[in-house]
């Protein structure tokens, strides 16, 4: 082999994979060693630049700036918000479900039924009715659900029946907005965590942790 | 590559901050640009070597890429994308100034832009020898094609499959770039040394 048959071979040669009659050459070539020594130094010194630091602050102002401006970056409405940074597309119901269900524990302490002698909620609906109005009716699996609950831990059941239907409600506010807007990628991402959240409730109801 | 490649938790951020930055979340935007800033501004102060076109080359890259988001489906890796963006920009602001840009094909290259085949009578070994700056300031002097290949390779760390994606040519194209981008650097840092040793 010639060296320059070898330097024609090097483009497609890295290190651990020449043929024989390259790393034969390579031996008894003292010029093609030197060569390729070189060409090593080179590129393992080059990696040393690759951090050059932080392009200044100015750079990401000019960037905000320009973006807003052309309404790219827009500040998102209350639903959108809530969407996006309360409810979150990926989360993990492990850390959750403790969360939620000291929310519900809390919830349950809050509520009271509608009775004499009773505190009544400020601007709670007052009436039947009104209640009735407010809440879908819940569905079989609801009332399984409920079921389910109110055997294993009574005092639970009007949490978890008042915070169904709350996220029943939840859930028809967002189908109404994907379908007053079915090209609001907000509202679908909205009527997402809405699905979520009552899959969220149905975990925490199946969890044996809870009292 | 990238640390949103490397880590996990950081590839799943870096897909959480793109969905939310479709629906206009600043924090999302800022959130990308973060992740990514350094190795484009790495890429664009290397084509450039000036720190100021750097600076407006990084931010015409990411507005370019966020003017885009709503069409990004994750067809490629978002790093991939962004960085094909930048090598754009770069590529076309050397247009721009009528810098002549050597293009990724063999056949086009120039007589004097090829590294000269012999280095007769210098026998000056590089291994062990070779500072950043010296290094720095020989691939300034590389003609912007070869420069290209070199910095995404041997400086910023892409297979040349991802390059050849990036700059759009072929796997074998930018192997023989890169190739030769290394011998014009041989042969400007051994004509550099020479031209030192013999001042006197």
């Amino acid at each position: 082999m010639t060296c320059a048959e070898f330097e024609q071979a090097l483009p497609d040669a890295s290190e651990g994979n020449r043929e024989f009659e390259h790393e034969q050459h390579l031996r008894s070539c003292s010029a093609c060693r030197s060569l390729v020594a070189d060409l090593n130094a080179i590129s393992q010194q080059a990696r040393a630049l690759q951090d050059c630091g932080d392009p200044s602050p100015r750079v990401w102002n000019s960037i905000e700036i320009a973006l807003t401006r052309e309404g790219i970056i827009r500040q998102p409405s209350r639903g959108e918000l809530a969407s996006v940074h309360r409810f979150p597309s990926r989360w993990s119901s492990a850390w959750l479900l403790p969360v939620a269900a000291a929310l519900l524990v809390t919830a349950g302490v809050v509520r009271y039924e509608r009775g004499p002698g009773q505190r009544v909620m400020p601007n709670a609906p007052t009436t039947t009715a009104q209640v009735a109005s407010m809440r879908p009716e819940p569905s079989p699996d609801d009332r399984q659900l409920i079921e389910s609950v109110a055997l294993r831990s009574p005092a639970m059941k009007a949490s978890y029946e008042a915070n169904l239907q709350d996220v029943n409600s939840y859930i028809r506010d967002a189908e109404q907005s994907v379908k007053n807007n079915p090209n609001d990628e907000a509202a679908q991402q909205y009527l997402s965590n809405a699905y979520e959240q009552r899959e969220m409730v149905y975990e925490m109801a199946e969890e044996r942790s809870l009292p | 590559m990238t640390d949103a490649r490397k880590l996990k938790s950081d590839k799943l951020s870096e897909a959480d901050a793109i969905e939310r930055a479709k629906l206009g979340d600043p924090l999302a935007f800022e959130a990308l640009y973060n992740l990514h800033k350094r190795r484009v501004y790495s890429l664009c102060l290397r084509m450039t070597a000036n720190t100021a076109a750097a600076e407006d080359l990084t931010q015409e890259a990411f507005l370019q890429l966020f003017r885009k988001i709503g069409t990004f489906r994750g067809e490629s890796a978002f790093s991939t994308w962004l960085h094909r963006m930048a090598v754009n920009v770069v590529l076309m602001q050397l247009r721009k100034k009528n810098l002549p840009v050597v293009p990724i094909d063999e056949t086009l290259e120039t007589e004097e832009d090829a590294p000269k085949k012999e280095l007769g009578g210098l026998d000056l070994n590089l291994a062990g020898s070779i500072d950043r700056m010296q290094l720095q300031r020989v691939i300034e002097a590389l003609p912007p094609g070869y420069r290209t290949i070199f910095v995404l390779h041997d400086v910023e760390g892409y297979e040349h499959n991802e390059i050849a994606d990036m700059v759009g040519c072929s796997i074998g194209n930018s192997k023989s770039q890169l190739h030769k981008a290394r011998m014009k650097l041989r042969e400007l840092l051994k004509t550099s040394r020479a031209e030192k040793a013999a001042k006197p």
